[in-house]
């Protein structure tokens, strides 16, 4: 509570200093440097207020007050206040103003400055510098010069300038905390670019190993890795360092760095994963690990051997059927006394087929309606959709299938170690942007695969121009002239052409899709016409794990 | 697809060159629509096209709309197996005036809706 104004002057209200507040806030507010505008404002109040002398005290990080300007006879600037000392601590503990008429009367009052300067304090007013809760300082006058105490309109006066100055303090304080932020955010992007280029390059078409990564979100704990030996051989490894930030990612590179480096000095992954496990523990990364499948691909043979250490097991597909590649050790980076006999190898055949391995951003993404999980059988049931397609297309696809349909919520890693003796598939597949320039490739590819399955030229017709229908209504309704990808597939099944186009666009309700009266001569609504008209059964089909739309269009090729 | 016009016999001739689809109907589209603004008779030539689909044949549509509407004469010219195959598809070839020869357009074209094929 402040004792009442013994001045008592009528007409006497802040209004009558409306000129200097509007002054100081026009300076705090264009103020650049907010310290020197106070100083500004201290000077300003000193003169208007008619005191003698006047300090801004403002709190320093240990804790204490210090005076940062001083105006009067004696210069205190520098002078720091230990807690609980004198009327400046009142008024920034209660964080409310105090008035003293009488010093002599104020049990609080601390002559310890007046003592060392010889200045004598007769009548102070101070004034919280604060916003809201937050407390930043005060601003103190010293005795109102013609003996009288200060009044309420001076309180209303310091006041009005404490209050904007705290707002330029907090203002200036949230500019600099955002620059800051933003330095680390600059940071954090340049670390996750510099990761990214680490990955391998992208692998020619020949090539029988890709890989592909998704991230997430600013630096990735995933990597992979291709690395072709002398002999012929190919090694690769996938991973995922537990944890997430920079410490994971310069882990993460630590790790993929000695597997370039340590595949071609041991031989054998399981030998490889032990040599790093031993690296590591030298490097003693507490509180993160990392899981890894190394293995090596012999291509004349379609053999791989692997090694796993904590990791999710790779997936086999052959034949039609997935097959997961149990067995393993405990991730690396744990304990390296799990690691003192070797890390089992397990030998694979691909048998024809291809071998999958992922990290667990893949199989913990989650769709976009209903938020299940993916899970592996997702992951595989997406991958058989794709099987006729090359394998790096198909990592590709499968990828863009999500990037439409889940959240991630975690980096995707995906490679696929692929049987180079295998018999090519008849069947084309093939992926392409859903934009209009490339419905000429789009009808080129039906035709070119039409030559390799059979056919004659009323077979590629009547499929190249319902394929083209299908993919302007792709293109136009699925995508709505938006980005997007089509899934071209052409197969020959008994005595059919079977064409399946897939989108990865939010499901199109096909009873919507209608096909124009003929008698209504108008543009548009032709296209679905057209396909039906040309193709012996047209019709959608559920898409593979419930992603985008596939449509299916059969033609006869030897008619009944 | 390369669209080209000329003035023939007091008619707008539109000549077109390839295949006509959804990359390039738009621009097809304008071509015709600008011509029947114009109140021209037109007449599109369609003996070098090797493909159309149906965002091409939507243009003819609405131009040959647009003719009726204005007056005017719209006649499709000498179209090539793969265009007619698409008009026939659509039963188009009904609704269209279309002429065999692109030269000479005769001085009387025949009534809308009357092939001359």
């Amino acid at each position: 509570m402040l004792p009442p104004d013994p001045s008592g002057a009528a007409g006497d209200g802040p209004s009558r200093h409306l000129d200097l507040i509007a002054e100081m806030m026009a300076a705090f507010a264009r103020s650049q440097d907010v310290e020197a505008t106070l100083r500004l404002g201290l000077v300003r109040a000193v003169e208007r207020l008619e005191a003698e002398a006047g300090s801004l005290f403002l709190l320093e990080p240990d804790g204490s007050l210090r005076c940062r300007a001083s105006v009067g006879p004696v210069d205190v600037t520098g002078l720091r206040l230990a807690p609980g000392t004198g009327i400046v601590w009142r008024t920034v503990e209660a964080n409310c103003p105090q008035r003293v008429g009488d010093t002599g009367r104020d049990p609080d009052f601390a002559p310890t400055i007046d003592d060392a300067t010889g200045f004598i304090t007769r009548s102070i007013l101070c004034a919280p510098v604060a916003a809201g809760p937050e407390r930043l300082g005060a601003i103190e006058l010293f005795n109102k010069r013609g003996g009288h105490p200060f009044s309420d309109a001076d309180l209303g006066l310091l006041q009005a300038l404490t209050a904007s100055a705290a707002l330029a303090m907090i203002n200036a304080r949230l500019l600099a905390s955002l620059a800051e932020q933003e330095m680390m955010q600059r940071d954090l992007e340049l670390a996750a670019e510099i990761q990214r280029a680490m990955l391998p390059p992208l692998q020619g078409e020949d090539s029988p190993v890709h890989g592909v990564n998704l991230p997430a979100r600013g630096v990735s704990g995933d990597f992979y890795e291709i690395v072709p030996l002398p002999d012929g051989r190919i090694a690769f490894a996938i991973g995922d360092v537990a944890g997430k930030g920079m410490k994971a990612a310069l882990l993460m590179a630590r790790t993929a760095s000695l597997f370039r480096c340590l595949v071609k000095r041991e031989d054998g992954p399981g030998r490889v994963l032990a040599a790093i496990e031993s690296e590591l523990h030298e490097t003693r990364l507490a509180g993160t690990f990392v899981t890894m499948v190394a293995g090596l691909l012999d291509v004349d043979t379609g053999r791989v051997v692997l090694a796993n250490a904590g990791h999710e097991p790779p997936v086999l597909y052959a034949k039609g059927r997935f097959v997961e590649i149990e067995g393993g050790m405990p991730p690396l980076g744990i304990d390296p006394r799990l690691f003192a006999d070797g890390v089992p190898e397990t030998v694979v055949d691909l048998d024809g087929g291809a071998l999958y391995l992922f990290t667990d951003g893949l199989t913990e993404a989650r769709g976009v309606v209903g938020g299940v999980m993916l899970g592996a059988a997702g992951v595989l049931g997406l991958l058989d959709a794709f099987t006729a397609m090359s394998a790096a297309e198909r990592l590709q696809t499968v990828l863009h299938a999500l990037g439409g349909a889940v959240t991630l919520r975690d980096d995707v890693t995906l490679m696929v170690v692929e049987d180079r003796t295998r018999p090519p598939s008849s069947a084309v597949q093939r992926l392409f942007p859903a934009r209009p320039e490339v419905l000429a490739e789009i009808r080129a590819t039906v035709a070119a695969a039409l030559a390799g399955i059979g056919g004659g030229a009323e077979v590629v017709e009547a499929c190249v121009l319902a394929t083209d229908e299908a993919c302007q209504n792709i293109i136009r309704h699925a995508y709505k002239g938006g980005e997007g990808d089509i899934v071209l597939h052409v197969s020959r099944e008994d005595d059919s052409v079977v064409i399946r186009l897939m989108d990865f666009a939010p499901p199109v309700d096909p009873s919507k899709i209608v096909s124009r009266p003929l008698d209504d001569v108008r543009p548009g609504g032709l296209g679905t016409h057209l396909m039906r008209s040309v193709m012996d059964t047209v019709g959608f089909r559920p898409p593979p794990m419930g992603i985008g739309n596939l449509l299916e269009m059969v033609k006869r090729i030897e008619s009944p | 697809m390369n669209i080209t016009s000329t003035q023939r016999n007091g008619f707008a001739a539109i000549v077109l060159e390839g295949d006509v689809d959804l990359s390039c109907s738009s621009a097809l589209r304008k071509e015709l629509l600008e011509r029947t603004f114009e109140r021209c008779d037109i007449v599109v030539d369609l003996s070098r096209v090797g493909y159309i689909d149906s965002s091409g044949i939507a243009g003819l549509v609405e131009a040959y709309q647009g003719a009726r509407a204005n007056g005017t004469r719209f006649i499709l010219a000498a179209p090539s197996v793969p265009v007619l195959r698409v008009l026939r598809l659509a039963r188009l070839d009904r609704v269209f005036t279309i002429v065999e020869s692109v030269e000479p357009v005769p001085a009387v074209a025949a009534t809308p809706g009357e092939s001359l094929l």
